[in-house]
């Protein structure tokens, strides 16, 4: 029975609940616990497509033999199948992110490099926006364009614009831009998106998982924003926004739009809804673990002879 | 500011002062050229080292050139400058890996597009080595 809920659950918390959490509107008032509610999906999602793997090969043992059956040949194949499932899961996953990790912090060890040898010489007034361990460094280039660089753990971090972005912005849009982009660094924003695109390598097609890196990437920048928002005021954040998206030929893209109207109409989360969907994450993975996997595990270990 | 900070930003100053001299050179460069061309006080095993640390990084080829070692820039500056935004810009999309965050995703194709035409035509001077036929 507990590989039926378990794949059940899987296939739920791989399809539907993605599905509808990428279109949900409520998640915008509350960011940061809605980020806290995508990582308990994919986490749970993950974990029950390995618990019904490792429960799989069980139930057919109890379905198609007899008790005393359960025993030599046939009990050695089902915990051959489920170990050999479970552990393709687990090590697709875990490849996948070593490789991406590896990979992500050569290429950003490369542009610290350059930008370090082309950004210009001259300081920029950040107006205190930026902390301790931070560097600005001002590149010149006709885009207007910013963004930030991790720094390996001991290094600087570095948040970037570029010459055009400077003339682009005032110096409130500036400080807003600035903030933007230290509180994506200071709050390790990078290892949350990481592990989605992660998750995405690893389970591209059947599962949802490109909606949930998208929808987290989002999330991630209104967050940022509100960080922006507290520091310089919504008037220069939603401008700062606006004279970069204005500057792009192809116009103001989807999450921009979203992002602009959720500052101008002032969207702020209640307590009750925050607090709501960290009660929901954190039983989204406790509440399948003591029903399912706990009864299953105290049924199933004594028949493979664990007592 | 911390001593390691400003050890550090000394550094990177001098790495940058390094380069914009292996740039302006129409040859690759002894580190006796370098330090020579450097005009401050610097002791030679600095500019040793300090090409050392650009050349691990893999922003300057070092060449035998007899006893000596000979530096020169892997690429010129406008190619690295289109080399950084194109990372920059392309990181969006599918190829997004999150090395970094942008603070707007550019959804035009075209200043990358622009960039890789860029990168393909190589700066006068200074050939990549991508560029060099298997021969040479």
């Amino acid at each position: 029975m507990a590989s039926v809920w378990l794949t059940g659950l899987a296939l739920v918390l791989a399809g539907p609940v993605p599905a509808l959490l990428a279109r949900a509107r409520w998640t915008r008032s509350v960011p940061r616990a809605a980020i806290v509610l995508w990582q308990s999906v994919a986490i749970a999602a993950v974990l029950a497509a390995v618990g019904s793997a490792l429960a799989a090969p069980e139930a057919l043992l109890r379905a198609f033999f007899h008790p005393e059956e359960r025993t030599g040949l046939a009990l050695a194949v089902a915990v051959g199948v489920a170990a050999v499932l479970a552990g393709l899961i687990v090590a697709r996953l875990v490849v996948v992110l070593v490789l991406l990790a590896v990979r992500t912090r050569v290429r950003r060890a490369r542009h610290r490099d350059m930008i370090d040898l082309l950004a210009r010489a001259e300081e920029v007034d950040a107006g205190g926006s930026l902390r301790a361990g931070t560097v600005l460094r001002v590149l010149d280039g006709a885009v207007p364009f910013a963004y930030c660089v991790p720094g390996r753990v001991g290094s600087e971090g570095r948040v970037v614009v570029t010459g055009a972005a400077l003339q682009t912005l005032c110096p409130k849009e500036l400080r807003a831009v600035i903030a933007h982009e230290q509180a994506h660094l200071a709050a390790r924003h990078d290892l949350v998106r990481e592990g989605f695109t992660a998750l995405h390598r690893a389970f591209p097609v059947i599962v949802r998982s490109r909606e949930a890196r998208d929808a987290v990437a989002l999330l991630l920048e209104m967050l940022a924003d509100d960080a922006g928002r507290r520091r310089v005021g919504d008037d220069a954040m939603a401008g700062a926004l606006d004279a970069f998206a204005s500057s792009d030929r192809a116009g103001y893209g989807p999450d921009v739009v979203e992002r602009l109207e959720r500052i101008r109409s002032c969207v702020h989360g209640g307590r009750a809804l925050a607090v709501g969907t960290y009660l929901a994450a954190v039983a989204l993975v406790v509440v399948p673990t003591i029903t399912i996997v706990i009864p299953w595990l105290t049924d199933a270990l004594p028949t493979v002879g664990v007592r | 500011m911390s001593l390691g900070t400003l050890l550090r930003v000394a550094l990177g100053e001098l790495e940058r002062a390094v380069m914009a001299q292996l740039w302006s050179a129409e040859e690759p460069l002894t580190v006796r050229d370098v330090h020579d061309r450097l005009e401050r006080e610097l002791a030679y095993t600095t500019v040793m080292t300090v090409l050392g640390r650009l050349a691990k990084k893999g922003l300057v080829r070092q060449e035998r050139d007899g006893k000596a070692y000979r530096y020169a820039a892997a690429s010129s500056r406008e190619q690295m400058a289109a080399e950084l935004m194109l990372d920059a810009l392309g990181d969006v999309g599918e190829d997004r890996t999150a090395a970094l965050v942008a603070f707007v995703d550019r959804v035009g194709p075209a200043e990358v597009e622009a960039l890789r035409r860029a990168l393909d035509t190589p700066a006068q001077g200074t050939p990549r080595p991508a560029d060099r036929s298997p021969e040479s």
